[in-house]
C-alpha cells in the first residue's frame, strides 16, 4: 500500500511537470545555458571538436566532386530541423501535452553518421540562438549527446538492421528508436557525471535522469519516432527510390528490401 | 507549428536601434566572454547582473515583454527544476520536510543555496544569449562567424539551412493542416502514418529543390566556392571605444565573480 502511494505520489508530480510546463519540459533534450561547469565545457567541446572536424572535410571532399552536395546537405538538413520540430502529443497524457522528434537518426541514415554530426551541431546552434534551446556553452556536450551519440547508434543500428535483411521499415525504425534512445542516454550521462565531485553515484544519477527521461514521454517518443522514420523509408522507396540510391542508404538490390 | 515563425522572426534584429547597430564582432566578442564569467562566477550576483542588464538592454530597445518571457520561459522552468533538485538531494543541513501521503519531502539549505547558484546561472548565460539572438541577423551573425575564421563549410551550411527552414515550415504547416482536417491524425496509427507521409513528402522536395538551388548557382557562377558575399566594415572609433570598454569592464567582473559572496 505504502509502495502504491509512492508510485501515484511519483506519477502525479511528473503529470503536474508535464502539465504546468506543456511542451517545454521535454525540450530536455538539450542542456540549457549555465549548467554545466567550466571544466566539464572544456571536455565535451574537446571531444565533438574532431568528429566535427571529419563532418568538415566530408562535405569539403565530396563538394570537390559533386559541386551540388552543398545545397543538398543544407536542404535535407533544414528538413531534418523542420521535422524535428514537428509536435507529437504524449500518448499518457492523452494528448495534452506535446513532445518533438531528435532527427538525427534519420539525418544519419540520409547523410552519413559524420555528416549528420555537423548538421546536427548547427541544428543546435540555430536553436541555441533563436530559440532559446540549449546554449552556447553547452553546445560542445549537446554536439556530443545528439550528434555524435544519436547520428552514429542511429547509422550503426539501420546498417547493422539491413545486414539481418530487415525490411527497410525495420531499418528505418531501428535507427529512429535507438538514435533516441542514445540521444538521452548521452544527455543522462553528461548530467550524472556533475555528481561526481560532489559525492555522489555516478551510475545511480544517470540511471535516474535516463528513468525521469524515459517516464516523462520521451520512451513512448523513441518509439514514435522510430515508426516515423520507417514510414519515411518505406515513403521515399516506394515514391522516389532514386534518391535512397543517391544517397547510398540501399544498394540496388530489391531482393533485400521488404517494405 | 505557429510557435517557430513567432520565435524565429528576424523583425527584431532587423529593427535599427543602439543595440542593432554594433558591430557583430563586438557583440560575439562580448557575449562569449561574458558567458564564461557567468559560468566561472562563484556567486548569484554576477549572473543576477547579466540577467537584468540584458533585460534592461531589450526592454530599452522596445523587446516586447512577451517576446522575451517566450525565450526565457524553458530556462526558468530549467532554474526551477535545478533549485527543487538540489534543495531535495544535496546538503546535510535540513531546513524542513514534509510526509505527503507517505513520502518524505526533506529540503536542504546547502542544495537550496546550490541550485540557486546554478539558476541563476542559467538566467544569467540565457540572458546574455537572447540579447545577442534580439540584435543580431543571421546574415550578420554568418559574417562575424567567417570573420573570426569558422570553416566555411559551417558558416554556408548555417546559412543555407537557416534560409530553408522557413520555406519548409511553411509547407510543412500546410500539408498538416490538410492532414488533420481530412482526419489524418483521427488515430495514433493514422497519425503516426500522416508523419511519416509528410516527412517523407518533405525529404522529396528537399532533394528536388537542392537541385534547382544548385543550377540557379551555377548559372550564377557558382563551382563549388563560398557563397557568402558580406563584408564586414573596419572598425571605427565607436567600435574601438566599446572594445576598451570590454577591456576595462572584463577585469572587474571576474574580481566580481571570483567573491564568494553567497
Amino acid at each position: 500500500m505504502r509502495y502504491l502511494r509512492r508510485v501515484i505520489i511519483l506519477f502525479s508530480i511528473v503529470f503536474l511537470l508535464l502539465f504546468f510546463a506543456s511542451e517545454n519540459v521535454v525540450y530536455a533534450m538539450h542542456i540549457t545555458e549555465g549548467i554545466l561547469p567550466l571544466k566539464w565545457v572544456a571536455v565535451w567541446f574537446a571531444v565533438s571538436a574532431p568528429f566535427v572536424g571529419i563532418g568538415i572535410y566530408h562535405i569539403k571532399r565530396k563538394k570537390r566532386a559533386v559541386p551540388s552536395y552543398l545545397p543538398l546537405v543544407g536542404m535535407l538538413g533544414a528538413a531534418v530541423f523542420v521535422f524535428s520540430c514537428f509536435p507529437i502529443p504524449v500518448i499518457a497524457l492523452n494528448g495534452m501535452a506535446t513532445s518533438h522528434p531528435c532527427g538525427t537518426g534519420m539525418s544519419a541514415v540520409l547523410l552519413g553518421p559524420f555528416v549528420s554530426v555537423l548538421v546536427a551541431g548547427i541544428a543546435l546552434l540555430i536553436q541555441a540562438l533563436f530559440l532559446a534551446h540549449g546554449g552556447l556553452t553547452t553546445l560542445g556536450g549537446n554536439i556530443f549527446s545528439m550528434g555524435i551519440l544519436g547520428s552514429f547508434s542511429g547509422y550503426f543500428a539501420f546498417k547493422i538492421a539491413q545486414r539481418c535483411k530487415l525490411p527497410l521499415f525495420w531499418c528505418g525504425f531501428l535507427a529512429g528508436t535507438i538514435s533516441d534512445l542514445f540521444t538521452y542516454l548521452g544527455t543522462s550521462i553528461e548530467l550524472g557525471l556533475l555528481v561526481i565531485n560532489k559525492g555522489g553515484s555516478f551510475l545511480q544519477a544517470t540511471a535516474e535522469i535516463f528513468g525521469v527521461f524515459m517516464m516523462t514521454s520521451q520512451g513512448v517518443l523513441c518509439i514514435v519516432e522510430g515508426a516515423v522514420v520507417g514510414f519515411v523509408m518505406v515513403f521515399i522507396y516506394k515514391r522516389r527510390p532514386g534518391i535512397l540510391f543517391n544517397l547510398g542508404v540501399i544498394r540496388d538490390d530489391t531482393k533485400s528490401i521488404g517494405t | 507549428m505557429d510557435f517557430l515563425h513567432h520565435t524565429f522572426s528576424d523583425v527584431y534584429a532587423r529593427q535599427n536601434n543602439w543595440l542593432t547597430r554594433i558591430d557583430v564582432r563586438l557583440k560575439m566578442l562580448y557575449v562569449i566572454s561574458l558567458l564564461f564569467i557567468n559560468l566561472w562566477a562563484k556567486n548569484v550576483f554576477v549572473p543576477l547582473f547579466f540577467f537584468s542588464v540584458s533585460f534592461i538592454f531589450l526592454v530599452t530597445i522596445k523587446i516586447p515583454f512577451m517576446a522575451i518571457l517566450r525565450s526565457m520561459f524553458l530556462p526558468l522552468v530549467f532554474a526551477i527544476l535545478i533549485l527543487l533538485m538540489k534543495s531535495m538531494h544535496e546538503g546535510e543541513r535540513v531546513w524542513f520536510s514534509a510526509s505527503i501521503l507517505g513520502y518524505k519531502f526533506v529540503f536542504r539549505e546547502e542544495g537550496f543555496f546550490g541550485g540557486l547558484h546554478t539558476g541563476s546561472k542559467v538566467l544569467g548565460g540565457i540572458s546574455l544569449v537572447i540579447t545577442f539572438s534580439f540584435t543580431t541577423t543571421i546574415s550578420r551573425l554568418c559574417a562575424g562567424l567567417t570573420w573570426f575564421r569558422v570553416p566555411d563549410t559551417i558558416v554556408e551550411l548555417m546559412a543555407f539551412m537557416y534560409r530553408y527552414i522557413f520555406l519548409f515550415v511553411d509547407e510543412v504547416a500546410t500539408m498538416w493542416i490538410a492532414q488533420k482536417s481530412r482526419l489524418g491524425h483521427i488515430s495514433w496509427r493514422k497519425m503516426t502514418t500522416s508523419l511519416g507521409t509528410l516527412c517523407g513528402v518533405l525529404i522529396i522536395r528537399a532533394f528536388d529543390r537542392a537541385e534547382r538551388t544548385y543550377e540557379a548557382m551555377y548559372v550564377r557562377g557558382y563551382e563549388g566556392g563560398s557563397i557568402l558575399t558580406v563584408a564586414l566594415s573596419p572598425w571605427r572609433r565607436k567600435e574601438y571605444i566599446f572594445f576598451l570598454g570590454m577591456v576595462l569592464v572584463t577585469p572587474i567582473l571576474i574580481y566580481a565573480g571570483g567573491l564568494g559572496l553567497w
